[in-house]
């Protein structure tokens, strides 16, 4: 036995995130690790991979009690973590962050340059990243960043290495990549300890499983004896139907037109349109200009040609300003970045952007903003203590509902929803739906970028699928996957 | 709880110390000098606490005071009334903040940058126009102003809650005061989000600026002189005051009352050792690690947080 944990128990203040943890982990094996949003998965985690202390309950590692302090004691045992919230150093490059605290040295302190970057190149063309060492890891999409955690980890971890939701930014040709680094993990005999919201990602992987509920070990069980249903009624404590349907409305009116948009190099010739009462899916491949294209129609980024109308009106929209006065919302994918103040409570952040809604004449109403805040944390079932709450000390689950909540106050005419459900339970995610059907059914227009392509193929009414930068077609929404695999990935015909 | 509120326990003792330790201390005549001698920072302290909170810094407010403090008294000199040179004071310095925004916000220079350029240009501009000397002839009335009294109670003291309301209000009860908030704990969020960024940091900028000319015009009318060389170093007071209430450089953090009760725990700490006879060397390095005490109980508080 690699590692035992029993009764674990954390807490943060009055906030108790575990209550009893427990989980065996074997060599050799892949142990998925499920639970709700804010069950306690990645505290657990944190405290196996040193970040946090357990404030009781016993930690066993090859059967001998540790006492992990710092990170660095899991990296003496050989265990690595790949964080759900990238922990990476924004200001260096991807080479140095993949060796960061591991740096080849020439001895005096000295750093060897040349070999970090060398062995980080080699690194990441044997598991054909879409990344170059050199790459200031600012400046990477959410996907960079987890693959760049990935490389750490798998540099890193020789024993035991922990996946916090590897794929919940990741497409296709990615997510098969790191599966066959797990199934490579498992035959070097190293435990893999595997966190996901993404069902069908279960079947594929994992050997045994553990479920979490509010922080206590709820059931493990070999994959061979539990069914998807089985592993989501565990979860959420009763039975859910984790399958969702959309009955689609007859589309009305045009809202968003978009005409022959460039960014050069970015985005070339994009045309389409959304109608009121439709959900459209957005498809492709990590780097194929979709949130890219979700920026410019923002306002995020000028655009060097093309137009947009909303509503049928024609509109320059220069800055997020202007596109939320013109009736746009975007709910970016990357909520640490860009989604969330997370060192401001949470009720903060659900008025950030409609303000005026809780305001008369520029003054707070302080009763209005706790009453739309409870509101919303009701309805999209927010796990919290109260709105006072800082968003940042929320699992990453229910951060995401809150960058969603934001832009609920109000209701705009246009949604683009770039990765919508990232990190978000399965339960959940039949809630967002449900949030973003309700928005169409109002009469709004919803682009729903995503990745997976389970979700892609139950809500949208049809899906536009892109590909380095150009639209590549339009499928109805009850497609396949090859279909839309066929659009978006590099095909003969495209390089022909 | 207890550690949120240790600057004002520390605040308390220090008062109910010093009643102990110095007859001297708690008199009508101390405690009035105590409140006009923190007024100038005091006022500074509240501008900073916005720039702070907004994620920015200002490090030229002592040269903005001097500018104020000059400008207005060269009007009065003039024979401008002393009103409307007040106010000239005040809009000296809320231009000055103004260009510290405008130049923060549209050349994307980080303020730390900007404002060390014009601690350095308005102290330049400063002792330009006064060539150096300083402006005596002020008209009676202005003393007013930094030394007047109502029932006996220093006419600042008035002043001081007055701003200190006002700032208060803008901060917690306003939009811009959220916005504030927002841009200075993640700019890109604020910015996504649709908030007009550029415009609440200059305004913010502005403010403070103001603020800053007013507490140069109170400086003026305490010394009786407009002075180009006032204010020098004033800058780490202020933001040392911010920062012992609970403020942080991070940006997205601060109140009003945490960097009052900063601005009188120093006010007192200085009064205190005048009191005691501790040499201002000593005093220095007294608030020194004031404030490095102030910040590490601060962050252990959130550390334990997680
Ligand atoms: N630093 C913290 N301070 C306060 N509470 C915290 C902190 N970190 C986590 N929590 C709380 O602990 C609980 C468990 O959080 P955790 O992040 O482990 O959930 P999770 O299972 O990983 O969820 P998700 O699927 O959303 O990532 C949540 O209720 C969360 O609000
Ligand atoms: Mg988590």
């Amino acid at each position: 036995m690699l590692l035992q944990l029993t009764q674990i128990e954390k807490r943060f203040g009055g906030v108790t995130a575990l209550r009893s943890g427990n989980l065996q982990v074997q060599a050799g094996e892949v142990h998925l690790l499920m639970g709700e949003n804010g069950a306690g998965k990645s505290t657990l985690m944190k405290i196996v991979a040193g970040l946090y202390q357990p404030d009781g309950g016993s930690f066993l590692w090859r059967g001998q009690p540790v006492r992990l302090t710092r990170p660095a004691d899991a990296s003496a045992l050989g265990i690595a973590m790949v964080h759900q919230e990238s922990l990476l150093a924004p200001h260096l490059t991807v080479a140095e962050n993949i060796f960061l605290g591991a740096l080849p040295s020439r001895g005096f302190g000295l750093v060897d340059r040349r070999r970090v970057h060398d062995e980080a190149a080699r690194l990441i063309a044997t598991h054909n990243f879409p990344l170059q060492a050199g790459w200031r890891v600012e400046r990477l999409s959410p996907a960079g960043k987890q693959l760049v955690e990935i490389c750490r980890a798998i540099h890193r971890g020789s024993s035991l290495l922990i996946f916090d939701e590897p794929t919940s930014s990741l497409s296709e040709a990615e997510t098969r990549e790191v599966f066959r680094i797990v199934g490579t993990l498992r035959e070097r005999g190293a435990g893999v300890i595997y966190i996901t919201h993404r069902l069908d990602e279960l079947r594929s992987l994992g050997d045994r499983v553990t479920v979490l509920r509010d922080g206590e070990t709820v059931h493990t069980a070999p994959m061979t004896e539990c069914t998807t249903e089985s592993i989501i009624q565990h979860m959420v404590g009763r039975p859910v139907t984790a399958i969702y349907r959309r009955e689609p409305l007859p589309p009305g009116e045009e809202l968003l037109r978009v005409d022959r948009l460039s960014l050069d190099p970015l985005l070339k010739n994009i045309s389409f349109s959304l109608r009121a009462g439709e959900i459209v899916g957005l498809a492709g491949l990590i780097g194929a200009g979709r949130t890219e294209l979700c920026r410019a129609i923002f306002g995020l980024d000028r655009p060097t040609s093309g137009s947009v109308s909303v509503a049928g009106r024609g509109v320059a929209i220069r800055s997020p300003r202007e596109a939320v006065a013109a009736g746009l919302a975007l709910i970016p994918e990357d909520r640490q970045h860009t989604g969330l103040a997370t060192a401001l409570p949470i009720a903060y952040n659900i008025t950030l952007a409609h303000f005026d809604e809780v305001a008369r004449m520029g003054f707070l109403r302080r009763a209005a903003e706790e009453s739309v805040s409870r509101r919303f944390i009701q309805q999209l079932r927010i796990k919290c203590e109260s709105p006072r709450q800082l968003a940042g000390r929320l699992s990453g689950g229910n951060q995401q509902k809150v960058a969603i909540a934001k832009w609920l106050v109000k209701q705009a005419r246009v949604f683009l929803f770039d990765e919508p459900t990232r990190g978000i339970d399965v339960g959940a995610k039949v809630e967002v739906f449900e949030t973003m059907d309700a928005l169409a059914r109002a009469g709004a227009a919803v682009l729903m970028v995503s990745s997976e392509l389970p979700e892609l193929l139950q809500v949208p009414d049809r899906i536009l699928v892109m590909r380095q930068g150009s639209l590549t077609g339009e499928l109805p929404g009850r497609t396949t996957q090859e279909e839309i695999m066929r659009l978006a990935a590099f095909s003969q015909e495209a390089s022909a | 709880m207890i550690q949120r509120l240790l600057p004002f326990l520390t605040l308390i003792a220090l008062f109910a110390g010093l009643c102990i330790a110095s007859p001297h201390f708690l008199t009508t005549t101390n405690l009035s000098s105590v409140v006009r001698q923190t007024a100038v920072i005091n006022i500074m302290a509240l501008g900073m606490t916005m720039i702070i909170i907004a994620g920015g810094i200002d490090l030229s407010v002592g040269s903005i005071l001097a500018m104020g403090g000059l400008l207005g008294s060269m009007a009065m000199e003039r024979g401008l009334p002393i009103i409307p040179s007040v106010l000239a004071g005040v809009l000296t310095g809320l231009i000055c903040g103004f260009l510290n925004g405008l130049m923060t916000t549209q050349l994307r220079i980080n303020p730390f940058i900007v404002t060390l350029g014009t601690l350095g240009i308005y102290r330049g501009v400063a002792l330009m126009i006064s060539n150096g000397l300083p402006v005596h002839n002020l008209p009676a009335g202005f003393s007013y102003l930094g030394e007047g009294a109502i029932a006996g109670i220093p006419f600042v003291w008035f002043l001081l809650v007055v701003c200190a309301a006002a700032v208060h209000i803008l901060l917690e009860h306003t939009k811009h005061g959220r916005f504030a908030f927002a841009i200075g704990s993640n700019p890109d969020a604020a910015l996504y989000a649709g908030i007009p960024t550029s415009f609440h940091t200059v305004t913010v900028y502005t403010i403070g600026g103001a603020l800053t000319g007013l507490a140069g015009m109170i400086e003026a009318s305490r010394l009786m002189t407009g002075q180009p060389t006032a204010g020098q170093g004033y800058e780490l007071q202020a933001i040392a005051a911010v920062v012992i209430g609970g403020g942080s450089l991070r940006g997205g953090e601060g109140t009003v009352i945490g960097t009052l009760v900063g601005a009188f725990i120093m006010g007192l700490l200085a009064n205190g050792s005048d009191l005691l006879g501790i040499s201002p060397y000593l005093q220095q390095a007294i608030i020194g690690a004031v404030i490095i005490l102030a910040v590490a109980v601060d962050e252990l508080r959130k550390r334990k947080l997680g």
